[in-house]
């Protein structure tokens, strides 16, 4: 199959489920701006309100996602007839990765940049803040595609919760353990954003693990030998 | 030009439970296949590696040209599959499914899919969700006639239908079958429709292709033959027989390569033969399937 024809399914695939998600990813949206707000509006109560809803979406979306786009395409027995089209495994799974990856960057990207606005923006939140936002983001963001690789390649509804459940117990870890990292910690305090070694390694540590996980995904992808 | 649509070359497939075991097959271009087997024969198994969606162990696949299930891609874009198993999306109008097909394949048949439409008396705005078995079955096949594919794929389509979108699924296969350049495989539980659309048949019993041969001459080959055997007659050995049953002086020969030369070595031997009976798909079908497990068990 010619290069422009594989793309023209793919595209039509990613096009598939963004349409099927296109409510959700709306109210997803909504619900993001109203943190935001929240976030901006000045009191504390709702900063921590506003945070707490921001990291809360985030959360829920990386699992709406994989669950209604990949798990379900097996446990509704629509996997025979997306397999039955003129792609191949490694195509289903660029569609399945730009598809997903494309409606979770969205309002990760704009969550990310709203935060970095509102904590700049505000005198009485420290600019310290931002490396610690970034860092704990790009774990929301790592979890996602953790969920993502698990439900691709097991299609199971069981290790995709599982994969959860691991994810968000260790959302907590993370949020103790870098807060409690003596440079990071002392840095959150200060007015000016500064990156300290030790958080600087920890944004590339899940840089890269973001990009193993899908070299992974796309690797057992290809060794798979059944797809209904 | 490969006039072989599908070929399969000491295919394997090992499970758990289950295994399918040196598949041969051969499939002419613009020939009508019915594959036939009972419940777990290894018929889904058998179509699904040859669509790529399942990967054989062993052996060698092509689909069209085309090796699977490494050159899958190219294959299915000619081919239209419908399985019995296979759901469409339930959130999704048939409209939007028709829509969605009609973007990937340029060959995509707006008029003739708006006469399956009339045909099948669906509605594309209708979801999935509120259709019936019968109609989704009905709007698989839509989608994969419309598509006009070199190679059409029937998993069961008939399974749970009732007899009248038994009749019209039917009946639109027929007639996409007037078209001599598309090849069709066609797996069924049910004798009944593979005989009514197939020119081969292939049957297969716990993941083993027993016979494969054109319809005509499984009919003609296949005989039955009721004999009155006196107490003190001897029948001759006879060759083709795979079947032999005998209440008190009535023995009925099942012969899968009947000639009259056999009816005739009964008749010398001092038997009288009743009755040479042709028979129907099924029967051969079940003869066939004991004949195996028989030498099987033996």
């Amino acid at each position: 199959m010619s290069a422009p024809q594989r793309r023209t399914m793919i595209r039509a695939l990613v096009l598939k489920d963004w349409y099927y998600m296109r409510w959700s990813i709306a109210a997803y949206l909504t619900l993001g701006a109203v943190a935001l707000i929240l976030v901006a509006s000045g009191s504390e109560g709702s900063f921590y309100a506003g945070s707490v809803l921001l990291v809360t979406l985030l959360i829920s979306l990386g699992i709406h996602l994989s669950m209604a786009t990949v798990v379900e395409e097996r446990t509704g027995q629509t996997l025979p007839f997306i397999m039955s089209l003129p792609i191949s495994p490694g195509d289903y799974t660029t569609a399945k990765v730009i598809a997903n990856l494309g409606i979770f960057l969205i309002p990760w990207t704009a969550l990310l940049t709203g935060t970095i606005a509102v904590i700049a923006g505000r005198a009485a939140i420290n600019d310290g803040l931002i490396p610690f936002a970034v860092i704990i983001l790009t774990w929301i963001l790592l979890s996602y595609c953790m969920n993502l690789a698990v439900a691709l390649v097991s299609e199971s509804q069981a290790w995709s919760i599982g994969a959860m459940v691991v994810g968000n117990l260790a959302f907590q870890a993370v949020l103790y353990a870098v807060s409690h990292i003596p440079s990071i910690a002392l840095s959150m305090k200060g007015d000016v954003a500064l990156w300290p070694p030790a958080a600087r390694l920890l944004l590339l540590g899940e840089i890269g693990a973001i990009v193993l996980l899908l070299a992974f995904t796309f690797h057992m992808q290809g060794r798979k030998t059944d797809f209904v | 030009m490969n006039d072989l649509a599908v070929r399969f070359s000491g295919v394997h497939k090992q499970y758990r439970h289950f295994h399918l075991a040196d598949i041969d097959l051969e499939l002419p271009t613009g020939s009508i296949m019915g594959f036939i087997g009972a419940n777990g024969a290894g018929k889904s198994t058998t179509l699904r590696i040859l669509m790529g969606l399942v990967h054989q162990d062993r052996g060698a696949v092509e689909v069209l040209g085309q090796s699977m299930p490494s050159q899958q891609a190219q294959a299915k874009a000619d081919i239209g599959f419908v399985a019995e198993d296979m759901r469409l999306y339930k959130w999704a109008t048939l409209a939007w499914h028709m829509d969605f097909i009609a973007s990937i394949y340029p060959g995509w048949d707006a008029a003739y899919a708006a006469e399956l439409v009339r045909r099948f008396d669906i509605r594309p705005e209708q979801k999935m969700r509120g259709m019936s078995h019968g109609q989704r079955v009905k709007a698989g096949l839509l989608l994969a006639l419309a598509r006009r594919p070199r190679l059409l794929v029937l998993d069961e389509p008939t399974t749970g239908l009732d007899p009248v979108a038994r009749h019209e699924v039917l009946g639109a296969l027929m007639e996409v079958l007037t078209d001599e350049s598309r090849t069709v495989l066609f797996s069924s539980q049910n004798t009944l429709d593979v005989e009514q659309i197939s020119d081969q048949i292939t049957f297969i019993d716990r993941g083993r292709i027993i016979d494969s041969a054109d319809k005509e001459s499984y009919l003609e080959r296949w005989r039955r033959v009721r004999l009155d055997v006196p107490p003190d007659v001897i029948l001759p050995a006879l060759d083709d027989v795979v079947a032999r049953s005998t209440t008190g002086r009535l023995t009925v020969l099942t012969s899968n390569r009947f000639t009259a030369a056999m009816a005739e070595a009964c008749a010398a031997a001092g038997a009288t033969v009743n009755s040479i009976e042709t028979m129907t798909l099924e029967e051969i079908f079940l003869a066939n399937v004991q004949q195996r497990r028989e030498k099987e068990a033996a």
